[in-house]
């Protein structure tokens, strides 16, 4: 059946609404986070690092989508792209987050100190190393990722919602303008970020791929997380009409695409490294498959594609909304888990929970959660007036 | 009298009707798929959306054959690689295990994507009776127009359903402009 208009009502009604519940999470959070600044901060930085990385990798991934999404002129998730649009919006607030890691930086960071009583290797290497591992570099290169995810994420953010009260399609042409360049600037800032905050924690170990790895992660994630936004909404009786079976489909081909993509990924970097076998690039997985590390290591494997992969590889799954949102569930725990032992093990030389990594955890995702409804449910779910709007409504 | 003599000589190899736009034609798809006829199939110049549903296809089989083969590639290429390096020839390579699975992923990879390729670029073949030199449908004139701007749909004589007077009757009643018999 062809659709002409938008049939849904597309303001998030009140009832829907769950900040309260998400403020009650985020206020218990940022409490018990506070507690463990006083009672173990080192175990706070790294748990809160290990959180930080998780939201801000849905936020960068969504902010890539929007932007991949503009400059190929898709028109299949112009239905659903406010949802991807409003959490990168908010990544500005994110340099704000990061201040407790830059207060940190000497504690979490083994490079920021002198190295006194390290053997003469290791004091050589960071010398060596110095040029790009230093404080006040360190602390620019952040002011730089932040300054451009934030510019990029708020003006193309604020930019659809001009068009949502206007109706310019002039703004459309813009959109391309901001996401070409910007896409450029993305994968460097991306790759050198997640260099900065999880690769550097032990500045003996490189690793060229490590930021493809980060992305591949992240859009993986991204997926899932709107597949079961997406779902969530339609519990609700919301947009229903506007994002269909079809769109819902799509969302799983891509989840399913970028299983393979980060199975690639993650395979070629553990790969070289492991049939190289050269010592200071092996310690990197040493660490981590070594004792109790190594069944998190295997549950990531089974968790984010053994599982999904042969789970999706039926066509039939990928339009089964229970193993749909089964699947994003699975693929978002474990992007959770891996970012765990990627920061965890430079800590704990064994598996370790403490309850500051779910304080932290919940701390964050009341704010990120928070953040976007907020946004959410001030603006229209949908870009109401986009120009590719009737043709992405009407896909089958 | 030339032409009496072909129509007794000749088999009738199909019923063929002509549609002016894609939408006569998913049209009549849907009413030949409902009427109960089989051995139809329509014929248009480019893909039309939605096609499949309106003559009521199966999901096509070809899945489950690229599946098949991709296992065989995926255990064949594992074995081959344990066999040789840890059974018949085993050598220590850096000290690392004999069966060393890591090492072994590239090839059953890549041989698992071989026999899926392979798979599917033969079972495509095999599922549409490819290679076929000829088709009776090119014996009609009119459905030189399929390339261009016409849709057709042909009804085959093998159908059960099939009689001649009813099934070209029945057409007619789906909006066709133009009907013939095409002979084998």
């Amino acid at each position: 059946m062809a659709q002409t208009k938008l049939t849904d009502n597309v303001q998030l009604p009140e009832s829907a609404n769950p900040s309260r519940v998400i403020i009650a999470v985020g206020v218990v959070g940022v409490l018990a986070s506070l507690v463990g600044v006083v009672v173990n901060y080192e175990q706070f930085l790294h748990s809160y690092l290990t959180s930080f990385s998780f939201f801000i990798s849905l936020s960068l991934a969504s902010l890539f989508l929007v932007m991949i999404h503009h400059i190929t002129r898709s028109s299949w998730g112009t239905t659903l792209r406010r949802i991807p649009e409003t959490f990168s919006s908010y990544l500005w607030v994110f340099a704000l987050l990061f201040i407790p890691i830059l207060l940190g930086m000497s504690t979490l960071y083994e490079w920021v100190g002198d190295l006194e009583g390290r053997n003469v290797f290791y004091q050589n290497l960071a010398e060596y190393k110095s040029p790009y591992l230093n404080t006040p570099f360190f602390i620019l290169r952040n002011v730089i990722y932040f300054g451009i995810w934030g510019y990029l994420g708020y003006t193309l953010y604020k930019n659809s919602i001009k068009m949502d009260e206007t109706g310019d399609w002039g703004i459309d042409t813009m959109f391309r303008k901001i996401s070409a360049p910007g896409i450029f600037f993305f994968g460097f800032t991306l790759a050198f970020a997640s260099f900065d905050w999880i690769m550097s924690l032990r500045f003996d170990w490189f690793s060229t791929m490590f930021g493809v790895y980060y992305f591949a992660m992240s859009f993986q994630a991204i997926m899932a997380v709107l597949i079961v936004m997406i779902l969530w909404l339609r519990g609700k009786g919301l947009l229903l009409n506007t994002i269909t079976r079809a769109h819902i489909n799509d969302l799983g081909l891509w989840m399913f695409a970028f299983t393979v993509f980060y199975a690639y990924i993650t395979f070629s970097q553990f790969f070289l490294i492991y049939y190289a076998n050269i010592p200071e690039a092996t310690l990197f997985y040493y660490v981590r498959m070594e004792g109790n590390w190594q069944y998190v290591f295997y549950a990531t494997i089974f968790g984010r594609f053994v599982i999904p992969f042969i789970v999706l590889l039926n066509k039939s799954a990928k339009a089964n909304y229970k193993v749909l949102s089964t699947i994003s569930v699975i693929i978002i725990v474990s992007h959770v888990v891996e970012i765990f032992w990627l920061v965890m093990p430079s800590l704990h030389d064994s598996l370790t929970f403490h309850w500051l990594d779910v304080a932290t955890f919940l701390a964050l995702a009341g704010i990120f959660m928070w953040l976007f409804f907020f946004h959410f449910k001030k603006n229209s779910m949908v870009p109401k007036n986009d120009p590719k709007l009737i043709e992405s409504l009407n896909k089958h | 009298m030339s032409d009496q003599v072909k129509e007794t000589d000749k088999t009738v190899f199909a019923v063929l009707a002509e549609y002016d736009n894609p939408a006569k034609l998913m049209k009549a798809a849907k009413l030949v798929n409902r009427a109960g006829y089989t051995k139809f199939d329509a014929h248009s110049p480019f893909p039309i959306h939605g096609m499949d549903d309106a003559m009521g296809l199966k999901e096509s089989k070809l899945g489950w054959i690229v599946l098949s083969h991709a296992l065989v590639g995926f255990s064949g290429g594992l074995a081959l690689q344990v066999w040789a390096s840890s059974i018949a020839y085993p050598i220590n390579i850096g000290g690392r295990p004999f069966a060393n699975i890591p090492a072994y992923v590239p090839v059953t990879f890549e041989l698992t994507i071989l026999l899926s390729a392979f798979a599917a670029v033969f079972g495509m073949f095999f599922l549409n009776n490819l290679p076929k030199l000829h088709n009776n449908l090119f014996n009609s004139d009119n459905f030189n127009r399929v390339t261009d701007d016409k849709f057709f749909i042909s009804i085959e004589t093998e159908d059960g359903m099939y009689s001649e007077e009813e099934t070209m009757k029945f057409l007619e009643g789906t909006g066709a402009s133009h009907i013939e018999k095409v002979y084998e």
